[in-house]
């Protein structure tokens, strides 16, 4: 499949600090995934591929054509910023014509693009009202209706899930499902691995400036498993379950909590860790007051693959 | 579009004039303009109050062009235009950094340069419409019983090209200013009612440095009276240059705004 994004040694600095570093990637139709921790250079990536900061070293070029300082580019390209920031006192339909006339559609043209995208984001009864009235994923749809109101062919997302509610989410990993379907490419940023999963198997994995990986979902998902996690238990008789829980072998470390009613577990199994946490509790009818994983978020994996 | 396709000047404009529309719809509706509607109206209300106590107090006073040139027109021109210029002007870039907007213009095919225009212009179309309108009530209140004088109007005319020379002059300076300074309101500020405040009475060429020497230009010759000491040091520069020069400072500071508005990374701060 012939590349529709394609970056070369792409860096970017803000000063001493490292935004991004030698990225050389090539992105193809359907939806990729955009993954990394907060603060890893994921919109500074995006930035980059929409023209918005112009690289310190490197090329981007998306259907062979530069980005920098190529107006006619962005008429194939719909982005979605991170922010949400909108021109409040405009009301949704308002927003979304004023932006879809910068492409230069006729009166006519604008009305039923904008009509169509307010229809697809669910929003056409709220139309009217100003922005500042909608609720958060109100304005989250909003900012998607006006990346697609325009029929891009390159779609990119930054975050666009942030603020949705489950619901909300579902739908919107439908919608963008659907572009992926009619043959759209889609980049879609995120720091939660779940959401990434739900809408795609391709995914990037960036992570201080750098990309650690690009490739099928599954890879991470096996990284992940093979990670030691660190579960924190906290009850009346830490110690009678530790002796309980190393019977295992899956279960390698135990540490005692200061206060004498918590341990924290190391296992290299988390599945069938809480399978047997679960049993032992049911069985030995011991009380507990919490159950937490200080390492179940992407930070933490990130920090592990790369070997922190 | 095409691939690739050069800008040309027709798809400059036409860029531009997309901006313009886009942001005159908005400027016009927003709350700022409510706001600065009202207190672009605020010399109405002050010859009203001239008006009503001539008529009541049954006194005459001074003549309604005499305190149109030297108390109304002065309020406009030492202080409503400078205050439009400055929140519009500087408005028309820091709003998008500001209010993290600036995404949604600069991923559209338009040029930057196109947005620094295009926005300039509405805005000013803005301004120029609330002093324009405050400008002739105030006007006409103060000349009620001359309103079928022809010679008052060409006057009126004239005063008003002032005024809009200023908010053209003045926008594209604060234009740049707002595309540069990140406290652009305060350099601004700075600007208008320091520099523009003190040197335009310096005697000799200095004056020439201030934006409103050259409006001054064009006002007739203040008359000996209460209000001249505003202006007796005046050294007018002839009116094509004057002019000229007006239309220079704008050219300067727009294409001066347009370039960092192309080149500078803005960030968009949490």
């Amino acid at each position: 499949m012939t590349a529709v994004i394609a970056t070369s040694k792409l860096s970017k600095w803000y000063g001493n600090v490292l935004g991004l570093s030698d990225v050389s990637l090539e992105i193809e139709p359907g939806v990729t995934g955009l993954l990394g921790p907060n603060g890893a250079g994921k919109s500074t990536f995006l930035k980059l591929i929409t023209g918005q900061i112009k690289p310190s070293i490197g090329t981007v070029r998306i259907f062979d054509q530069k980005v920098q300082a190529n107006q006619s580019i962005f008429s194939r390209i719909g982005y979605c910023p991170e922010h949400d920031s909108f021109y409040e006192e405009m009301s949704g339909w308002m927003f979304l014509t004023s932006l879809l006339k910068l492409h230069g559609f006729s009166p006519e043209e604008t009305r039923a693009r904008a009509e169509e995208a307010l229809d697809i984001v669910e929003l056409s009864t709220d139309k009217d009202r100003l922005i500042r009235a909608y609720s958060r994923g109100m304005r989250q749809r909003l900012k998607f209706a006006q990346a697609i109101a325009h029929d891009p062919e390159v779609i990119i997302l930054d975050e666009p899930m942030s603020g949705l509610d489950p619901l909300g989410k579902r739908k919107l990993i439908r919608l963008i499902k659907t572009y992926k379907e009619r043959g759209k490419t889609v980049i879609v940023s995120s720091h939660v691995l779940p959401e990434i999963e739900a809408l795609t198997r391709t995914i990037i994995l960036i992570h201080q400036g750098k990309i650690f990986a690009k490739g099928d979902i599954h890879y991470i998902r096996d990284l992940i498993e093979s990670h030691p996690h660190m579960v924190s238990v906290r009850c009346p008789d830490p110690r009678r379950l530790a002796g309980q829980l190393l019977q295992e072998e899956y279960v390698l470390k135990v540490h005692f909590g200061p206060d004498g009613r918590s341990l924290l577990v190391e296992t290299n199994n988390r599945d069938k860790f809480f399978a047997l946490l679960l049993s032992l509790l049911v069985g030995n009818r011991t009380e507990v007051e919490e159950i937490t994983s200080p390492d179940d978020n992407l930070q933490a994996v990130f920090d592990y693959l790369i070997g922190k | 579009m095409t691939p690739n396709a050069p800008i040309t000047l027709r798809s400059f404009l036409d860029s531009v004039g997309r901006i313009f529309a886009v942001f005159f719809r908005q400027g016009r509706r927003s709350r700022r303009t409510r706001f600065f509607f009202l207190f672009s109206f605020l010399p109405v209300a002050v010859s009203l109050v001239i008006k009503f106590n001539q008529i009541f107090s049954g006194k005459t006073g001074r003549e309604g062009t005499y305190l149109f040139t030297n108390l109304i027109m002065l309020f406009y021109l030492q202080m409503i235009i400078l205050i439009l210029a400055l929140f519009y002007g500087t408005s028309v870039c820091s709003e998008e950094v500001e209010g993290k907007t600036l995404p949604y213009l600069i991923t559209r095919p338009v040029p930057r340069a196109a947005v620094v225009l295009g926005k300039y212009a509405a805005y000013t179309a803005v301004t120029t419409g609330m002093v324009t309108l405050g400008l002739l009530f105030s006007f006409l209140v103060l000349n009620l019983d001359r309103l079928f004088d022809p010679s008052l109007y060409g006057q009126l005319g004239r005063y008003l090209g002032v005024l809009i020379l200023g908010l053209v002059a003045y926008g594209a300076l604060f234009t740049f200013f707002g595309s540069t300074f990140k406290r652009s309101i305060f350099f601004g500020l700075l600007f208008s009612f320091g520099w523009e405040n003190v040197i335009q009475y310096f005697p000799g060429s200095t004056q020439r440095l201030a934006i409103a020497h050259y409006l001054k230009s064009f006002l007739p010759a203040a008359p000996q009276g209460r209000f001249s000491f505003l202006t007796f040091r005046l050294e007018a520069t002839p009116p094509g240059l004057a002019l000229l020069m007006l239309f220079v400072i704008a050219a300067v500071a727009l294409a001066a705004a347009c370039l960092v508005f192309s080149i500078k990374e803005y960030k968009l701060e949490d």
